[in-house]
């Protein structure tokens, strides 16, 4: 959208981008010709409605799924020329479901080191320490030696969610991080997710359900039936009611205290 | 937090597993192990002949003793246990590469190619007279083994490549289903091929001399350094597939190559031993249901429980009607067949 990429927005470096990109399964296609380009050291947030393609995109540009056409630029080179142990280095994707297996959360942390350690996984101290920090900053250190299948859906995400922080890359591409969080783990993972923006300097793209923690990133993508509605500041998405176009409804944001809240129609005082 | 250490997670030779975990692993694996022995004592013991000849050996060893322990019994109980092994780690394998605790080693139709390899060998056999000396040796365990490849890669055709898991598992079956029915046929044309071909069916340890336990052994060490080398991928793989490729796998590769594992480790078992069923599907299960392992401890274990079985089963296939002997496909059906029963009802019962 021509009127995302006005403003002051357009002179930060860019971390992930694409330009006409269509995704489609089978005959079904889900994105047509979607131009984006992720900011870099920011938290952009992809919001849209059930079926809008969020899931596809982050998959599209994790280079998991291939496009029927356009192209993709990670850190300025195609996304398909790098190869594919550097390029797990640079991006770190989580899946929307994360899976119970039998392996300890330190395991499937650990496995988040493969892009740096290789096969026989002969972790060096920088490994170690990096699984650490992502623990640490989970919550999910505790939990090291506990098999995954034992932890509770939340518990699990912040050990996937440790997994990809170990990566240590430079670009987070997150499907749903906050599911299965109460609201205050939701909170620190957006508070975890703007901080690695902020203070690390990771490009962070996460799809994000609540409205309201959207609103809490830096950028937003919205998302429409048919692509993209706009990708901007979460102020200029505001300007131009972006939410209301991809919801096919009224989405009410108020503002309080310089926070943007999403307030549901049901919640409005009843007019007199 | 004082007592968060990193080396909580940074201990040992790069799997978190806690002190308590490894000893379990640790009694686990010595159990297994004293089995084997066990097994092997028992093999050497027990067979067709009487029990005498043991302990005539001990008192006095002659001549023909000598060869029925050495040369028999031997070469026999240590044979079974390294087809139990290649079976165990080749349905270790293929449960993780399919993310399913059903898959087995004979899903990619290996058992219904090498049958066909069997018969189309015995018939050859059969049809030159007199028949060649080497041919009727090699040709056997040759024809079982070309026939399990060729099974496998026909099943990879028919899935167009190794990337769709339901796929495989669907040609897999139909080309189970296709061969047994070439098989079937070819057998009609030559009844007299159909008794030997029985006891190839059933599965038999009766065959294994030196060169086939050799063989085995062989083939066992070629096929589980690659594996638990490659495990680390088989754990990434139970995050999701998906996941696996993010993580900086190379999804192709890594399945192909393990699954020229399970069709390598399937096939040798099959030439050597015959199609013995629930070995591959029971071993990994059997692991899994005491032990919480990851895939590097999993390919170590499965073989050992696996090998133990066979050799059970292969003791039981002997010694139950003696001096006849069952054939120990039919006795690791029972056996296995028995113990899948038990866990289903255990599970429904547990909800």
């Amino acid at each position: 959208m021509a009127e995302a990429r006005r403003g002051p927005t357009a002179a930060l470096t860019v971390a992930l981008a694409c330009r006409d990109l269509s995704v489609g399964y089978g005959a079904r296609t889900v994105l047509e010709g979607v131009s984006l380009e992720i900011a870099a050291g920011q938290w952009t947030a992809v919001v849209g409605p059930n079926g809008s393609g969020k899931s596809t995109l982050l998959r599209t540009l994790a280079g998991l799924r291939k496009p029927n056409g356009g192209r993709i630029e990670l850190l300025g080179r195609p996304l398909s020329a790098w190869p594919r142990r550097e390029r797990a280095r640079n991006l770190a994707w989580l899946a929307q479901a994360s899976a119970a297996t039998e392996l300890t959360a330190g395991e499937v942390v650990a496995l988040g080191r493969f892009a740096h350690s290789g096969w026989l996984a002969h972790r060096k101290a920088d490994d170690d320490a990096a699984m650490h920090r992502a623990m640490l900053a989970t919550g999910s250190l505790s939990w090291a030696e506990r098999r995954l299948s034992t932890l509770s859906g939340g518990e699990r995400q912040r050990v996937h969610l440790a997994r990809v922080l170990a990566v240590e890359a430079g670009v987070l591409l997150l499907d749903e991080p906050t599911t299965h969080l109460d609201p205050p783990h939701q909170e620190d993972v957006a508070r975890l997710l703007r901080e690695q923006a902020h203070r690390c300097g990771v490009s962070v793209v996460s799809a994000i359900h609540d409205l309201s923690l959207a609103l809490t990133a830096d950028r937003l993508v919205v998302l429409g039936d048919r692509g993209v509605i706009g990708h901007g500041t979460v102020r200029e998405a505001l300007a131009g009611d972006w939410l209301s176009a991809a919801f096919r409804t009224r989405v009410d944001i108020v503002e309080h205290d310089g926070v943007h809240l999403w307030r549901p129609a049901l919640a409005a005082p009843p007019r007199a | 937090m004082s007592t968060l250490r990193p080396a909580l997670i940074g201990t040992g030779t790069g799997t978190a597993t806690s002190a308590a975990a490894s000893r379990r692993l640790g009694v686990w694996l010595v159990c297994c192990l004293g089995a084997t022995l066990l097994f092997t004592a028992g093999g050497l013991l027990i067979g067709t002949s009487s029990i005498e000849t043991s302990w005539q050996w001990l008192l006095a060893p002659d001549a023909q003793s000598s060869v029925v322990l050495w040369q028999i019994r031997l070469p026999r109980t240590v044979g079974a246990w390294f087809a139990g092994a290649l079976l165990g780690l080749a349905g270790a394998i293929a449960q993780g590469v399919f993310r399913n605790p059903l898959a087995e080693p004979y899903l990619l139709g290996t058992a219904s190619g090498a049958a066909l390899g069997v018969t189309i060998c015995l018939m050859l056999v059969d049809a030159s007279i007199g028949g060649l000396a080497w041919f009727d040796k090699l040709g056997i365990t040759g024809a079982a083994c070309i026939g399990a490849c060729a099974a496998t890669l026909l099943t990879i055709t028919l899935a167009r490549g190794v990337l769709q898991t339901a796929s495989l598992l669907l040609s897999g079956i139909v080309t189970a289903f296709l061969l047994s029915a070439v098989t079937s046929l070819l057998l009609l044309t030559k009844p007299e091929v159909w008794r030997e071909m029985q006891t190839f069916l059933l599965g038999s340890t009766a065959f294994i001399g030196w060169s086939s336990a050799t063989l085995l052994g062989a083939v066992f060490f070629l096929c589980v350094v690659p594996a638990t080398l490659l495990s680390r991928g088989l754990d990434a793989l139970s995050l999701g597939e998906e996941t696996a490729q993010s993580l900086g796998l190379s999804l192709p590769w890594l399945r192909l190559t393990l699954l020229g594992v399970v069709a390598l480790a399937t096939s040798t078992s099959v030439g050597q031993v015959g199609i013995v069923g629930f070995v591959g599907l029971v071993a990994p299960h059997l692991v899994r249901e005491t032990l919480s392992v990851n895939h590097r401890q999993l390919l170590i274990a499965a073989p050992l429980c696996g090998g133990a079985l066979l050799q059970a089963a292969d003791l039981i296939s002997r010694s139950i009607i003696r001096p006849a002997e069952l054939p120990v496909g039919a006795v690791t059906a029972c056996v296995g067949g028995s113990y899948l029963v038990f866990l289903l009802w255990r599970r429904s019962r547990d909800g």
